[in-house]
């Protein structure tokens, strides 16, 4: 057994009210390529900062190259040549390669930069170490994606420093023909003896390339793969989930009605192409997808608030989503996934953002019918159980289960036929998300059309009917109740099992 | 195919973002085939000579802007340059007035403008106030200061050295235009051509890239705030030589002018960013267009609003070609 | 105030007469340059259209410039005119900044005609009568005050340009006569561009200092832009025990003295347009060969009180008052 090229042993990390890391190990070995997996919350980002030196753990040690490191800086663990590559690419848009791959290190002489010698050094590291050949003068803004990692990487390691290289979801925002030069990249860097550690949610990339796999849950590291087969997907899978379905999700006994909405062919011609569904009245209808999978870009086209072409049609009618309003003309609602920013006017009273949709119905010749507005919103404080029950408090105040509750109070507050739920239960607590599982519930029953995106996938088990599967842009599969299981849906829905052996499957 | 409809988009878009130039250089050719003299080289001395309170304190400007981002509301600005300059020349010329060496006024005004810089950078790197509010701030609290310290009472010149920036020669050459020049190359070097100057645009690039690759933006955005108080003092000299004197309200004027040309000068460069040099083009731009809508005897009542339109245009065509891309 | 009225008529009557007389006076083929330095305040623009106006009724071409109320640009604009290559300069207004641009000029052998801007680079300077303004308005204010009392001025100018120079020094040396009239210390300095609101600010920050009774007028020295931002201020303030005075008489200031209970009293009118175009037909005059004098004198129009402003009104053709 070689040497580790990193270890941390015992890591204990806590934030107030969270034990985010509970005696975590991980270690790497060098010219190993080191699979990290596991579901939101598992740890995994933490023990990444843990690693690099922006937490500082209550407990645990942390070598690396054999030496122990305490504590434990940024630039101490820059000096002992670990690399970061983080999911975000912090470029800058206008920068040519050459200017980005030298960025904080630039070479310069008695008469200032020598542009010439960082653009030639710039393209033969590109080319040796990470097989690309990119030109040095290239804007970064001009560069696919995948390339704009590539510099990213070149930056972190042109100095030659490294030896041991995070990879912090690199293909996220790739199309699937792009995430081959990003492989080939580190298959290049792992002949150098460079340990990496690979984390994503892409199972059957941590299949394909690692060769070596650490499953975190709960912060802690629950199995360790040190041989990777074709069937360790599966196996990935349950050591991540390994959690029995939350017992708050709503029993139904809707059956879902004739086929209502329906998209066809929708296609924004870059995160999204020609998606097609059906669904019917009073269905949850679900839709999972890891980041990149397009998923949430197609929400945002659905309610217009993003480019697309395509047809949708609501009970036989064609229906015009070029912009959100007339979305919710055509009776289709939003709840937005980052309602801080999109959902909510964080200064205004809960009334005035419960009526914000329905002003022309609250006013009388333009002016806001203020006692009309109240009563509206008082009814719904009730229903929804908005604490505190007033009217008159300050959005910005409320709990997130709160703040949540009054952006569904104002669609609830206008009739609408077709309910777009994006994210509905992130950062809300556990009592709100039953709650908001019941009114979801209860919408359907009434015979309301509902659509969930989600990226949890213990969520879209527990509350939709049938789930379609996104992948790098594409619908790959549906999924109907009777084989929606979490297991099932993760496996699907990072890869780890392929559509045509879930088809066989069902 | 893809590659393609991208490669001519981008070549839609080279083609909007020349269109700026193209216009400029029309108007240009318009007034100098129709104004008698314009295409003269005395006529470009007059020309270099007018801009050159605007040249100088652009070339702090971008440096903040370089380094703050070009986001005309959240990034780097600073507005207070033109009070600064006329601190400056109203220090001088008070403390001259009443019989001081030019020396001690210049050190004093020097103290007192790098005074204007050293707040501004506090202000805005530690107490992290919007730069346009800072720096507006200190614009008004500086005109006041200035307008205590000299009474608002126009000075005529009492040393009468400062006067060799207006009407002495080198090698042919105005003093003035030659000073700016080198003061202009100088910082094109430091800014352009140096590490330190790459650093300042990947901090008003992207914070967090120049953050992540170990550059200390902060230290570098107060830096710039020094060179602009810095730029301010040099002004200053500029504008006393210029006015034979100290005519109070001349910041106004200047600090529109300024601002203009640095935003204006963006539409010149390639990459559709702040530059010195583009800021410094956008500056003699401005003054050789408004030379020739005189000079061809426009009515006054209307060059105004030939320059407003022709600003807007200038940025809107920009704005475009930056959406094309 | 019958004889007074007499006065102005003849005045008036003698001040129109040139625009009248020549006949002969031509400017065909000639190119003259008028710079003024802003275009915003009545007087200035009425100096330039009248400037203007009679050198193309003359027959020549026009290269207007325009200062924007900056006094370096309209000194920088003389540098403009002199490259484009005119026969003349007409330079409006102006501060010390432009002193080396008409010795430039003057240099070239471009004549300039000055207009309320003495200098010894200049062929002539048509003005008003700066000194009977100065007395006139000095004698209005002790008037009005019953001879006794504090007395704040605005007096930005009196040093950097000579027109205000002999309009505050003159009234100075009437009230020298006065002992018991008191200019209260330091002097108010108003703002060039944006004037009528600064002098309001700075009027209210005076009451503040000054209560009821400690102070009896306030006196603009040399122009009555600020003279509309202290009569607001007043009224904000509900002071009914000060007085104002000011010199230029321009159309809007007249308005406010006609006002019944205008704490707006006393104020000498110029003729700008008429001076702007005696300045145009002296340099018909210089190219015709006559020998100008230094200095060319255009009538005032003392104006006193609301019956005054109305009458003046009427007389200097801005129409009429109710």
């Amino acid at each position: 057994m070689t040497e580790a090229a990193f270890q941390l042993s015992g890591i204990v990390q806590t934030f107030p009210g969270v034990r985010a890391l509970d005696g975590a190990d991980l270690m790497v070995r060098p010219g190993e390529v080191h699979g990290l997996v596991g579901e939101n919350g598992a740890g995994k980002s933490t023990i990444i900062k843990v690693l690099a030196g922006v937490y500082q753990p209550a407990e645990g040690r942390i070598e690396v190259g054999g030496s122990t490191i305490s504590p434990a800086t940024p630039e101490k663990i820059r000096d002992a040549g670990v690399r970061f590559i983080h999911q975000e690419l912090h470029l800058v848009p206008y920068f040519t390669v050459a200017e980005s791959v030298f960025m904080g290190q630039e070479i310069s002489g008695p008469f200032g930069l020598c542009k010439r010698e960082m653009r030639s050094r710039a393209e033969a590291f590109l080319r040796e170490e990470l097989g690309s050949e990119l030109p040095g003068n290239r804007l970064i803004r001009d560069l696919s994606p995948a390339e704009r990692k590539l510099v990213q990487v070149a930056r972190a390691l042109v100095d030659g420093a490294a030896k041991v290289v995070v990879f912090d979801e690199p293909t996220a925002p790739l199309a699937s023909e792009e995430v081959l030069k990003i492989m080939t990249a580190i298959a290049k860097l792992k002949t150098r003896g460079i340990a990496i550690l690979y984390v994503s949610h892409y199972l059957n990339e941590i299949v394909d390339i690692c060769d070596r796999v650490t499953v975190f849950r709960q912060g802690k590291n629950v199995a360790i793969f040190d041989e990777i087969t074709t069937d360790t997907g599966p196996a990935l899978v349950s050591a991540m989930i390994g959690r029995d379905l939350d017992a708050f999700f709503p029993t139904s006994s809707r059956s879902a009605g004739e086929v209502a909405l329906r998209l066809e062919h929708f296609d924004d011609g870059q995160a999204f192409s020609d998606v097609n569904l059906d669904i019917r009245r009073g269905e949850i209808f679900g839709i999972a997808g890891l980041i990149g999978s397009g998923r949430e870009e197609l929400i945002d086209a659905l309610y217009g608030l993003r480019k697309s072409q395509g047809t949708l049609t609501l009970d036989g009618a064609t229906v015009d989503t070029k912009t959100a309003a007339k979305a919710v003309a055509n009776g289709m609602v939003l709840v937005p996934r980052d309602r801080r920013h999109d959902g909510l006017v964080l200064p205004m009273t809960v009334a005035e953002n419960a009526t914000l949709a329905t002003l022309d119905e609250n006013a009388t010749f333009g002016l806001i019918d203020r006692g009309k507005a109240r009563q509206v919103t008082e009814a719904l404080i009730k229903d929804l159980d908005i604490r505190p029950s007033n009217a008159q408090a300050v959005t910005r105040f409320l709990s997130g289960g709160n703040q949540q509750k009054v952006v569904l109070a104002r669609w609830l507050a206008k009739s609408a036929k077709v309910f777009i739920f994006d994210e509905p239960t992130v950062g809300v607590d556990v009592g709100a998300k039953a709650e908001i599982y019941q009114l979801i519930e209860n919408l359907a029953s009434e015979g309301a059309i509902i659509l969930i995106s989600s990226s949890d996938p213990v969520e879209l088990v527990g509350t939709c009917d049938r789930v379609a599967v996104m992948m790098r842009g594409d619908v790959r599969t549906i999924i109907e109740k009777q084989d929606l299981n979490v297991d099932h849906l993760v496996a699907v829905t990072t890869g780890a099992t392929s559509v045509s052996e879930t088809e066989h499957a069902s | 195919m893809q590659v393609s409809a991208r490669h001519q988009k981008h070549r839609l878009a080279t083609l909007v973002g020349f269109l700026p130039l193209i216009i400029f250089l029309a108007l240009l050719l318009y007034v100098g085939l129709n104004a008698p003299n314009f295409m003269t080289v005395v006529n470009l001395k007059l020309v270099l000579a007018q801009s050159l309170p605007v040249v100088l304190s652009v070339i702090g400007l971008s440096a903040v802007v370089m380094a703050g981002g070009d986001d005309v509301v959240s990034g780097g600005i600073d507005l207070s340059t033109p009070a600064t300059a006329v601190l400056c020349a109203g220090i001088v010329s008070v403390m001259t007035t009443a019989g001081q060496p030019l020396l001690i006024a210049a050190g004093a005004s020097l103290i007192a403008c790098m005074l204007v810089g050293v707040v501004n950078a506090v202000l805005i790197t530690r107490l992290r106030m919007a730069p346009l509010l800072a720096t507006l701030a200190m614009f008004v609290a500086v005109v006041g200061i200035n307008n205590v310290i000299t009474a608002r009472k126009r000075l005529n010149l009492a040393a009468e050295s400062i006067a060799s920036l207006r009407q002495d020669f080198v090698f042919g050459i105005p003093l003035g235009i030659l000073l700016v020049a080198v003061l202009a190359l100088l910082a094109y070097h430091f800014l352009h051509r140096s590490k330190w100057g790459l650093n300042l645009q990947a901090a008003g690039g992207s914070r967090d890239a120049a953050e992540i690759s170990g550059i200390r933006v902060d230290r570098l955005v107060a830096q710039t705030y020094l060179l602009a108080a810095f730029m301010g003092f040099v002004t200053g000299f500029f504008m006393l030589a210029r006015a034979n004197g100290y005519s109070p309200g001349a910041q106004d004027n200047l600090m529109l002018e300024m601002v203009l040309a640095t935003f204006l000068g963006a539409a010149f460069s390639p990459r559709r960013i702040v530059t010195v040099w583009g800021a410094i083009l956008g500056a003699v731009l401005v003054a050789a267009i408004s030379i020739g809508l005189k000079t061809i005897g426009v009515n006054v009542f209307w060059t105004d609003l030939i320059k407003g339109a022709l600003i807007v245009i200038v940025v809107a065509l920009s704005a475009i070609s930056e959406r094309v891309q | 105030m019958k004889t007074l009225f007499a006065a102005t008529s003849t005045i008036l009557a003698l001040g129109l007469s040139p625009a009248f007389a020549d006949n002969t006076l031509s400017l065909e083929g000639k190119t003259i340059g008028v710079a003024v330095v802003g275009t915003q305040h009545f007087w200035d623009r009425e100096a330039f259209n009248g400037a203007t106006s009679m050198v193309e009724e003359l027959g020549g071409t026009v290269v207007p410039v325009d200062g924007g109320r900056d006094n370096q640009v309209h000194a920088d604009n003389h540098d403009v005119l002199m490259n484009r290559g005119v026969d003349a300069v007409i330079s409006i207004l102006g501060d010390g900044s432009v002193e080396p641009k008409f010795e430039a000029l003057q240099a070239a052998n471009i004549p300039v005609f000055a207009v309320d801007h003495p200098s010894p680079y200049a062929v002539n300077n048509t003005t008003s009568d700066n000194y009977y303004m100065g007395t006139t308005i000095g004698r209005y204010m002790a008037d009005a005050i019953g001879g006794e009392g504090k007395v704040a001025v605005f007096n930005a100018f009196e040093n950097s340009l000579r027109i205000c120079g002999i309009r505050t020094g003159l009234w100075k040396y009437v009230l020298q006569d006065y002992p018991n009239i008191e200019i209260i210390q330091p002097e108010l300095a108003e703002e060039f561009a944006n004037a009528p609101e600064d002098a309001r600010r700075q009027t209210l920050d005076l009451l503040s200092q000054y209560p009821e009774g400690t102070i009896d007028a306030i006196h603009v020295g040399c122009w009555d832009q600020p003279a509309i931002g202290v009569v607001q201020a007043l009224e904000e303030a509900g002071r009914t025990d000060i007085v104002v005075t000011a010199l230029d008489g321009g159309p809007e200031t007249l308005e406010i003295m006609a006002e019944d209970d205008s704490p707006f009293v006393a104020n000498v009118a110029q003729q700008p347009r008429l001076i702007g175009q005696t300045a145009a037909e002296n340099v018909a005059r210089y190219f015709a060969g006559e020998t100008l004098l230094p200095q060319t004198y255009v009538d005032v129009i003392p104006v006193y009180g609301q019956d005054g402003a109305k009458a003046a009104y009427s007389k200097l053709g801005y129409g009429e008052i109710e």
